[in-house]
């Protein structure tokens, strides 16, 4: 997986209906410096991993039953 | 000897109120007084209506209800709680002129209890953040330490309990917002089974990681509040710790963690190990990316919620905040699935672990309370963000959504509270609150009062 760039993000927000962030927020996402929770490539790169593991048919959770 | 009036606990209270000793119009008085003294220093609350407040306990004194839990109690609730006719801020500048118009679930329940509602706590941001830190309404210290965080996200809610400005506090845990607060600041935090209080009328966070919980002084204490919020009780298993199977999880829980701490849960665990308690490994699944899967569900859920507000009022919101809302924007919707996918398999191995315990013991935090404005914070030579490690250890369960209490179980050498977590089995919550009763009443620790000049 290629690294994220900035223009990846502009184009999100500029061609996919989203909230019109601006560049300096965007460029938080690419290079954070403000201390967010995990720096969004940090995310990226082990959403990716998790991408690769086989859930089977496992479904997204819901609410929890009492039985 | 007993406790000072402003520091004792609901149980205690309740014993004045009904021995007479005590009358409710007296004990309002007595925190109004103190939040006058202490309110500014703690910033602990957004909003107070101490004159509500005196009123109601008028008529409660007139004629004492013996048989409400809570009657005459002040309590104070995290301002995402809905209150009839009163601004809900969620201590942000994009909701100053937002007043509610009707009660929250939680509050019509306290106030169904006979509890005194006496003002709404600062926060983090729409509980974006676990130092409690607030550019508007300040950050909330510790009451041990002022140079020190009291945590958060619910910090206002745990410094008017740990500055002796009211008997309990309502607050909100996504990651470990009340556990988390709760635990730096000695008292006692209880996050329910997902679902058992009601989250109608408090402004969500992340729908499906959101609790509500509570702060209070004890377990018993945790215990009044809890039954007067819950859903239908649920059948609790005679317990004693003599039988009980502890489950004490192999990796993760006890790593990269201040020594002292670990200490002190191992004088704790011996404890329990002399009552007759079984302690044994629990082989929790792996914690490698549930950080990561937790934020890729919270982020765009608060996004989702926030894009109400972001056209009309996006500049109001704190710099920080508008980032992480920015990262909700760009995690595709497969990537939020699969998180709540992960979230399934974290519930199904669960279900396995506790198929062989009772309950799970860990460390309630890795560290203790953080310097306000220290940014990251380093243990056994990992360095994290400070909000990271403050729920660290607590997070997991909000996505598993197993009630978990935790209680103060040591003192650190620098002056600071050191808590304990147990985790208890779906809708177990009952029984995890008699198990930290249990442990409250026999285990021979007292923590010392904060010393607040």
């Amino acid at each position: 997986m290629k690294k994220l760039d900035k223009q990846t993000l502009m184009g999100i927000r500029d061609q996919f209906g989203s909230y019109a962030w601006e560049d300096a927020e965007i460029s938080e996402l690419v290079d954070p410096r403000l201390g967010i929770i995990t720096g969004f490539q940090e995310l990226l790169d082990q959403l990716e991993v998790l991408r690769k593991v086989d859930l089977e048919a496992t479904p997204p959770a819901g609410d929890i039953s009492s039985k | 000897m007993s406790t000072p009036l402003a520091f004792a606990p609901i149980t205690e209270i309740n014993l004045r109120f009904r021995n007479g000793d005590l009358g409710a119009n007296e004990l309002v008085n007595l925190y109004t007084d103190r939040i006058e003294r202490f309110g500014e220093i703690s910033k602990a609350f957004i909003s107070l209506d101490t004159k509500s407040a005196l009123s109601k306990a008028e008529i409660i004194d007139e004629s004492f209800n013996d048989d409400l839990p809570l009657n005459g109690i002040p309590y104070a609730c995290k301002d995402l709680f809905d209150v009839k006719g009163l601004p809900t801020t969620a201590g942000s500048q994009v909701l100053q002129d937002n007043v509610a118009q009707q009660d929250a679930t939680a509050i019509k329940c306290m106030n169904r209890a006979g509890a005194i509602y006496i003002g709404k706590n600062n926060l983090h941001e729409f509980a974006y953040g676990a130092t409690g830190e607030n550019t508007l309404y300040g950050t909330p210290p510790n009451p041990y330490d002022p140079s020190r965080l009291a945590g958060g996200s619910s910090s206002g809610s745990a410094a008017a309990v740990g500055f002796g400005l009211c008997a309990a506090a309502l607050g909100t845990d996504t990651g470990g917002s009340v556990r988390a607060p709760a635990s730096l600041c000695g008292l006692v935090g209880f996050k329910p089974t997902y679902g058992r209080i009601s989250t109608e009328g408090v402004i969500p966070y992340s729908w499906t990681l959101d609790h509500v919980g509570t702060l209070t002084r004890s377990a018993a204490d945790a215990r009044l509040v809890f039954e007067s919020l819950r859903f239908e009780p649920q059948p609790s298993a005679q317990t004693d710790l003599h039988n009980l199977t502890i489950g004490i999880p192999e990796s993760f829980f006890f790593e990269r963690c201040d020594r002292e701490i670990l200490d002190s849960i191992d004088a704790l665990m011996n404890f329990l190990r002399h009552t007759g308690a079984n302690l044994k490994p629990a082989f929790m699944p792996s914690m490698e990316y549930t950080r990561s899967v937790s934020l890729t569900v919270q982020m765009p859920e608060a996004l989702s919620y926030h894009n109400r507000y972001l056209e009309q009022r996006g500049h109001l919101y704190s710099q920080d905040f508008r980032a992480g809302l920015a990262l909700g924007q760009c995690l595709l919707a497969e990537q939020y699935i699969r998180a709540k996918r992960f979230i399934e398999t974290y519930r199904n191995d669960m279900d396995r672990v506790f198929a062989e315990v009772d309950v799970i013991l860990t460390p309630a935090t890795p560290v203790i309370a953080p310097k306000i404005g220290v940014v990251e914070v380093t243990v056994d030579g990992y360095t994290e963000p400070a909000g990271n490690a403050i729920t660290r250890y607590t997070s997991f369960f909000n996505m598993t959504g197993h009630p978990a209490i935790t209680l103060p179980c040591g003192m650190h050498s620098e002056g600071l509270p050191i808590a304990v977590q147990l985790v208890g089995k779906h809708f177990g919550d009952e029984q995890l609150i008699d198990i930290a009763q249990l442990v409250e009443s026999g285990y021979d620790f007292k923590l010392p009062l904060p010393d607040l000049g």
